[in-house]
């Protein structure tokens, strides 16, 4: 594993050395590989959590980028460490985990069909939403993601994706999602997946944005590791996420096809934001998730330091879980590509209140 | 006698009005076509990377150009914090930024030359061997 780690930077270094004899290296933004159609960049998190019987240390993230573009065709690569580094102390039990799997996130190549029309084929980012679109957490506004944008879609796609934008001054664009066989790499997905067909449009005026997205995924297998929901979605009825409930929840969601939809807008100034988004999962038969929703403001003092509000509420039906949630957060941003995030979770259901403090980087 | 001062001093003040505002223009190489102002902001945010199946390359003056300032918040309607925000998250998708010149001189240089090339500059620095896409004034 550290040889990994160890032979990545000392790639990036080098080549960062000879990239500066020629153009500067601006942090955040890459640099190039000779004269090669090849940037290289990456990102890491480093997170702490505390909750009332939990404390937790980890490396959440780190990624190395690869992209670049010859004539009408780009692509980009994106590797990732998902959680390099795990030290949790629960219930005065302290474990330590180490994934060392090298997951893709992302590889796909697009070919620019002309100036309004783009067509893609690969592992993407499901463009649905606002937050799935920049899943890293140096990228975001807050440490933690809103449960809508884990719950009711899948967060990636392997297949094709085809998109349209008018660029006129009042933009108009529509994104088509189609999946029609396994994931590059179903662990690294919230939902393993083996169909996806989901559209989206969008609107966007001045400092304003409407969005709305649909669909439809088949699920082979279903995971949720992801720690902002706790696990919660492994546990059926009492919560207690014992085998038998866990064998009950995957017979529901596997048993028949997913409808999701989700209605997105956000209005975005020099100096605040506010945003919403709100979404619903079902089956043929029932509700897998009643509804997801959050509502956020963001306050920019200044270059350097946002204040952010959010509330948030959902109501899984596998689960049985409805909650409702307000999420405090403050970042500072010494330049863009650093950030340092503190954030304080105040939940509805007793013992989850979370203190979330995270420093990440983009270079 | 204070109605003419009056008078004289409003005509004054707006004259001085009009001479203050500036005039710039986006200019492209001649082969290019016309484009929206939408097009043209989706062209220097690498939205757009090829139009009528020539690559177009956009060119930005240095950071702290004031032409390129007031290109920025008047064209693009970006503040800086917005630009640097936008940029590192079109690093995270794949993109980079337009390429930079030094001066306008260059820029008009490069234009004329380079099929696909769009840059912006004063209105002063103009000559028929480009093509004006576009026009503003200071607000």
């Amino acid at each position: 594993m550290k040889k990994i780690i160890t032979l990545l930077l000392t790639l990036f270094i080098s080549l960062s050395a000879k990239e500066s004899e020629e153009t500067p290296y601006t942090l955040g933004e890459g640099l190039q590989v000779a004269s090669l159609p090849l940037y290289l960049g990456g990102y890491f998190s480093l997170d702490y959590k505390r909750k009332p019987n939990e404390e937790k240390y980890e490396i959440e993230d780190f990624a190395i980028l690869g992209y670049g573009s010859y004539e009408k065709i780009s692509y980009i690569t994106e590797l990732e460490f998902k959680k390099l580094y795990v030290n949790a102390n629960k219930n005065e039990e302290r474990s330590v985990e180490q994934d060392t799997a090298l997951h893709v996130e992302r590889l796909y190549s697009t070919y620019n069909v002309n100036e309004n029309y783009d067509l893609g084929v690969g592992k993407y980012n499901s463009p649905i939403g606002y937050w799935n679109l920049i899943p890293v957490n140096v990228l975001r506004d807050t440490s933690s993601i809103p449960i809508t944008s884990f719950i009711i879609f899948p967060q990636y796609t392997t297949g094709v994706n085809a998109s349209y934008n008018s660029y006129t001054d009042n933009d108009f664009r529509i994104d088509v999602m189609l999946q029609k066989n396994s994931d590059i790499d179903p662990k690294y997905n919230n939902y393993e997946i083996n169909e996806h067909y989901g559209i989206g449009f969008t609107y966007a005026k001045n400092n304003f944005s409407l969005k709305f997205n649909a669909g439809v995924f088949q699920i082979v297998d279903y995971y949720n590791e992801d720690d902002e929901f706790n696990g919660k979605e492994h546990d059926g009825g009492d919560g207690d996420g014992d085998e038998d409930d866990i064998d009950k929840d995957f017979e529901t969601l596997t048993s028949s096809k997913h409808y999701y939809a989700l209605l997105s807008a956000k209005y975005d100034s020099d100096s605040f934001q506010v945003m919403g988004e709100i979404g619903s999962q079902r089956s043929k038969d029932d509700f897998i998730t009643k509804y997801a929703g959050y509502v956020q403001s963001v306050y920019r003092f200044d270059e350097k330091h946002m204040a952010i509000l959010r509330a948030e509420s959902y109501d899984n039906q596998v689960s049985k879980i409805a909650e409702n949630m307000a999420i405090v957060g403050y970042t500072y941003r010494p330049i863009y590509p650093i950030a340092i995030k503190t954030e304080y979770q105040f939940h509805s259901i007793s013992n989850n209140d979370t203190l979330l403090l995270s420093f990440s980087m983009m270079f | 006698m204070t109605t003419n001062f009056i008078k004289f001093f409003l005509l004054c003040s707006v004259l001085c009005n009009f001479s203050y505002a500036d005039e710039y223009v986006i200019v492209a190489n001649k082969n290019m076509k016309e484009l929206s102002l939408g097009e043209i902001k989706a062209i220097f945010l690498k939205k757009i990377s090829f139009t009528n199946d020539i690559k177009v390359i956009p060119i930005n003056l240095s950071s702290r150009d004031a032409v390129r300032s007031k290109f920025e918040q008047q064209i693009l309607k970006m503040n800086l914090i917005k630009l640097k925000s936008y940029w590192t998250k079109q690093h995270y998708l794949g993109r980079r930024p337009p390429i930079t010149m030094k001066s306008q001189e260059a820029i008009k240089t490069f234009v004329k030359k380079v099929d696909g090339a769009i840059g912006y500059m004063n209105v002063n620095n103009v000559d028929d061997s480009v093509k004006i896409l576009y026009k503003w004034s200071d607000e």
